[in-house]
């Protein structure tokens, strides 16, 4: 059950990451916005994390044949998540404090000195549970602002998914539980709700490969 | 600073936005709308509007004619087609709580 929970959270986990990706570089290629681009560094980063760790169970489960994934594997794996966690809440911090601001520079640095673990993997998943968090705040503030109602369903998505990596991270103190199901069960539908605005994008409409390459 | 007067903050590809969309939606006559014209509704620096149109014309996007000695600016059909890519990505983003 563990396992193949943990088989379709990195499955969806690397396919919402490679759709939203791949439409945020769609997205750059025709307006050259920075925006889509750290968008699109984000999500490819958040889907290749996912990948990592699936090939890891993969690997161990089909070639090893130990079912166990290796602990640097996985550790690989959610640090590239969390690199694309930071994008997005880079963009935020952009957006809401550039460019009169320097307080966004002091939150980029501020996860880094919140967290005391000893092992890499604890401290990838505090900064992720931290940036999204984050991310899933400022999304909640700009639905007030615009009245888009797709920012309510990635503010949803984003917040479920810290909640998420907060019960995986606990579960490293009471190991084996309940928590770990929980967590990658919420985790799985954060990703979904993550995906559920951007499927109605109506990019049937556009020329993709007509855009201009130099609006900077 | 607070929350709303940062908002006002339009990043350089709204800027580009808000011009396209005057020249398509907003213009004073079928002869394309001018530099003044623009400044206006974009509400920028004559040395910066003057750099983006630049560009915009560079890249296909704006078209510049020549009316009774004036320069005027009219989208051309590549810029309506990257209008309806930033409208949908405006969107896109807008999902995310970001702007383009």
């Amino acid at each position: 059950m563990e396992v193949l929970l943990e088989n379709v959270l990195n499955l969806v986990g690397f396919l919402v990451g490679l759709i939203i990706g791949i439409m945020s570089l769609i997205g750059f290629r025709n307006t050259g916005s920075p925006t889509l681009f750290r968008l699109t560094i984000a999500f490819f980063s958040i889907s290749a994390g996912f990948l990592v760790i699936w090939s890891g169970h993969m690997i161990e489960d089909l070639v090893a044949e130990s079912g166990i994934i290796k602990r640097w594997i996985q550790t690989l794996g959610i640090g590239i998540q969390t690199t694309g966690y930071f994008f997005i809440a880079f963009s935020h911090s952009i957006k809401a404090f550039f460019p009169k601001s320097r307080y966004f520079r002091s939150v980029g640095v501020l996860p880094l000195f919140l967290v005391s673990s000893v092992q890499l993997e604890h401290i990838f998943r505090s900064v992720s549970f931290i940036l999204l968090a984050y991310g899933a705040i400022e999304t909640m503030l700009s639905y007030f602002e615009n009245k888009n109602r797709g920012a309510i369903s990635v503010a949803t998505g984003l917040a479920m998914l810290a909640f998420g990596e907060f019960l995986g991270w606990y579960s490293f103190v009471f190991p084996e539980s309940v928590l770990d199901h929980v967590s990658t069960i919420i985790k799985i539908g954060g990703l979904i709700l993550l995906f559920v605005p951007v499927s109605k994008i109506p990019l049937t409409r556009i020329k993709f490969d007509d855009g201009p390459d130099n609006l900077k | 600073m607070d929350r709303q007067a940062m908002a006002e903050y339009r990043t350089h590809m709204k800027i580009i936005g808000d011009i396209l969309y005057t020249t398509r939606d907003d213009l004073q006559d079928e002869g394309g709308a001018t530099v003044t014209y623009l400044i206006r509704k974009a509400n920028i620096s004559h040395s910066r509007i003057s750099r983006i149109l630049k560009t915009l014309v560079s890249q296909g996007l704006l078209e510049q004619v020549d009316s009774q000695g004036a320069n005027k600016y009219r989208i051309s059909p590549s810029g309506r087609e990257f209008l309806q890519a930033y409208h949908a990505f405006t969107e896109f983003a807008d999902s995310f709580g970001l702007n383009i």
